[in-house]
């Protein structure tokens, strides 16, 4: 009986006209549009340079920042107000003051006077920006004296986050690799078996088998497997092309990624199955998963890192199954943890999974 | 044993009470109906002797057996055809029978005799997809899939609902032949007409059994003279024999009114002649005798008064 009900799921999967193209189609456009389109990588910052030294050494410092490919040099003029205009119109990204005596206390070795001002009202090119600024600058000095510079960046102070310990080129794809992998994963185990059941809550077809002898668990566990299985293409699929087109292989072992995934698998499961039972149609279901869905996206550490989240933000994530499933994937895919090493996230996601599940079952027997 | 026998079952859904104190008894191997309007509650009696709801109070068993602790060994004895269409769309005519013999743990060719007459007629579309079925060809599919597992009971709920006439009669006819296997068929509608096709019937109304018992006993139960009245104009007709003495209640039916009345104060010659002074035109008012639908307006109106 059993093996009839799963084929039959099977069967449905594959006559819907949508579903077997998403499941291809989804982590394809993911995997190859999204690590090029949500990068976080900046080019083309706008500087302009207020040159009071007008020295060799300050042109040389201007070469320098401008042939890193990151900065697009708009003017080099001598009045800080000129360049504040400039800014304020929008015009340009950043400001590099460089005040007079530049190239003398270079050959002292003094500290010197160079201001970064960086405009922020886009965070990210802003806060890099001045970052790469100040690496550049730095680099300079190192060329120059062999003593450490020491500069005072007037704009933003940069908070690094530990994730660019992993990936010191600031590669935004090797990145969101692993954690698109986890949104697809979530997408499919999540959405799909809850639409399907509510669907058939919509058909009435749910009816038909409540007054049939078949066991309700047996009639969703049958209808949860052959989305287990699609779940486990799928992943091979993006692993796939993350070897193909990026050529990024998976550091730990794929036993790994296996277990966190079924891991992940029951939670999205018991939680897709909670939202079924307590929504009468797809649009319900749609919406409240929606929601979920996006909370725990912007929530899990996939786009931002968890922390350089406030604090009682940061404590709402642990709340947050994404948090766990993403972190394991990362530190698996990137930096080769086994699975003693993240232990943490096993343990959050079954403790989230087995309350989800306990949740949808209790909730689940009570509507019958 | 009796098929089916209910006492005094109620069920409220928050405030609306669906069914209050209901009880009725379905013999083995009958039609039995059960007639009233949308909303009477006919649904909700069906749902609960096929187990997927359960009573606030009093008691119901199918085959025996109660619907509370022996839901398993009901599921396995009953088939269920619920009113709204609920197949699988997406799978064949053939792959949904099969499923459902599966579910049930048996197989269509094990059963095959008992879907025989009806599914053969649909048997040369076994390919096409439940979806693209016309209606009635998918009444006599979920009708195979409700047999399948050779019920003993079976239950239709509102099986002739948005189906057209040929449709309604060839359906009957096959409920005539699933009665003569000897199952037990216990059918909601809300088409008084019906009524004289099953053998018994129980007349429903706000969640209370108004009468019950074979066609030709409610009709003989009914207590007055009725006529039938025509004459233009007819809204106008219906307020004036309304307010005529001797009229007991006079309802609407289609092109002509029905009334009944109280026999020792008026007759139909009295009331043609009145008319007729009153100003109504093609006026014609003759004895008929009354049907089902004559006995649950009167019914429904004695209820209504209590």
């Amino acid at each position: 009986m059993w093996k009839y009900l799963i084929e039959k799921e099977f069967k449905q999967f594959f006559r819907d006209p949508m579903l077997p193209r998403i499941v291809i189609v989804f982590p394809v456009i993911m995997m190859l549009v999204f690590p090029f389109a949500a990068n976080m990588e900046v080019r083309n910052i706008n500087l302009v340079v207020v040159d009071n030294d007008r020295t060799d050494v300050s042109a040389e410092l201007i070469e320098k920042c401008t042939e890193s490919g990151y900065f697009r040099l708009k003017k080099v003029c001598s009045d800080p107000r000129e360049a504040q205009a400039m800014m304020d119109k929008n015009t340009v990204d950043a400001i590099l003051t460089i005040e007079q005596g530049f190239s003398r206390s270079i050959v002292t070795g003094e500290s010197f006077p160079v201001g970064i001002k960086v405009n922020t009202v886009n965070g990210t090119k802003g806060s890099i920006g001045s970052q790469y600024l100040s690496n550049c600058i730095m680099l300079f000095m190192q060329s120059r004296t062999d003593t450490p510079a020491v500069t005072q960046a007037q704009g933003e102070t940069i908070e690094a986050s530990p994730k660019y310990m992993y990936n010191p080129y600031m590669d935004y794809k090797v990145f969101m690799v692993p954690a698109l992998i986890v949104i697809a994963v979530t997408m499919v185990t999540g959405f799909f078996p809850a639409l399907n059941i509510v669907g058939e809550k919509e058909a009435g077809t749910i009816e038909q088998m409540n007054v049939s002898p078949i066991s309700k668990t047996a009639f969703i566990v049958c209808k949860m497997i052959p989305y287990w299985v699609i779940t486990f293409f799928m992943l091979g699929m993006c692993l796939l092309i993350a070897w193909l087109v990026f050529g990024y292989v998976c550091k730990g072992s794929l036993w790994g990624v296996v277990l966190f995934t079924v891991l992940h698998i029951m939670v999205t499961a018991g939680l897709g199955l909670l939202i079924s039972n307590y929504s009468d149609n797809a649009q319900q279901a749609m919406f409240i998963m929606m929601f979920f869905v996006l909370i725990f996206m912007l929530m899990s550490g996939v786009f931002t890192p968890v922390s350089s989240m406030p604090e009682w933000a940061q404590i709402i994530t642990y709340a947050n199954p994404l948090r766990y499933y993403a972190d394991a994937m990362r530190s698996i895919f990137l930096k080769g943890s086994s699975i003693a090493d993240v232990w943490q996230d096993a343990a959050g996601l079954l403790a989230i999974g087995g309350g989800a599940l306990t949740w949808a079952i209790c909730s689940y027997r009570k509507t019958s | 044993m009796n098929a089916i026998e209910v006492h005094d079952l109620s069920k409220s859904y928050g405030k609306v009470r669906a069914l209050s104190g209901i009880s009725l008894e379905v013999e083995n191997g009958e039609i039995f109906g059960l007639i009233g309007p949308d909303g009477a509650g006919k649904t909700t009696l069906f749902r609960i002797l096929t187990t997927l709801l359960l009573a606030d109070e009093g008691s119901a068993s199918v085959n025996g057996l109660d619907v509370k602790k022996d839901y398993a060994a009901i599921r396995r004895q009953i088939g269920y055809m619920p009113g709204r269409f609920s197949l699988y769309q997406d799978l064949s005519v053939e792959e949904n029978l099969e499923f459902f013999a599966t579910v049930f743990g048996t197989t269509v060719e094990e059963n095959y005799d008992v879907i025989k007459d009806i599914y053969s007629q649909i048997e040369p579309f076994k390919e096409r997809r439940a979806g693209a079925l016309s209606g009635g060809m998918k009444q006599k599919l979920a009708l195979s899939c409700a047999l399948v597992h050779k019920p003993s009971v079976l239950f239709l709920d509102e099986p002739t609902t948005g189906v057209d006439a040929v449709s309604r009669k060839d359906f009957w006819n096959m409920l005539a032949r699933i009665k003569a296997s000897g199952v037990t068929v216990f059918v909601s509608t809300p088409y008084m007409d019906e009524a004289s096709l099953c053998d018994r019937v129980a007349l429903i109304m706000h969640g209370k059994i108004i009468d019950s018992g074979t066609p030709a006993g409610i009709v003989a139960k009914y207590p007055y003279t009725l006529l039938s009245a025509k004459g233009t104009p007819m809204y106008p007709l219906l307020k004036y024999l309304r307010g005529k003495e001797g009229v007991i209640n006079c309802f609407s039916f289609g092109a002509e009114h029905h009334l009944a009345i109280d026999s020792s104060v008026t007759d139909a010659r009295k009331i043609l002649s009145d008319m007729t002074e009153a100003g109504f035109k093609d006026c014609d008012v003759h004895r008929i005798s009354p049907g089902i639908e004559d006995c649950f307006m009167n019914l429904a109106g004695e209820n209504v008064r209590k």
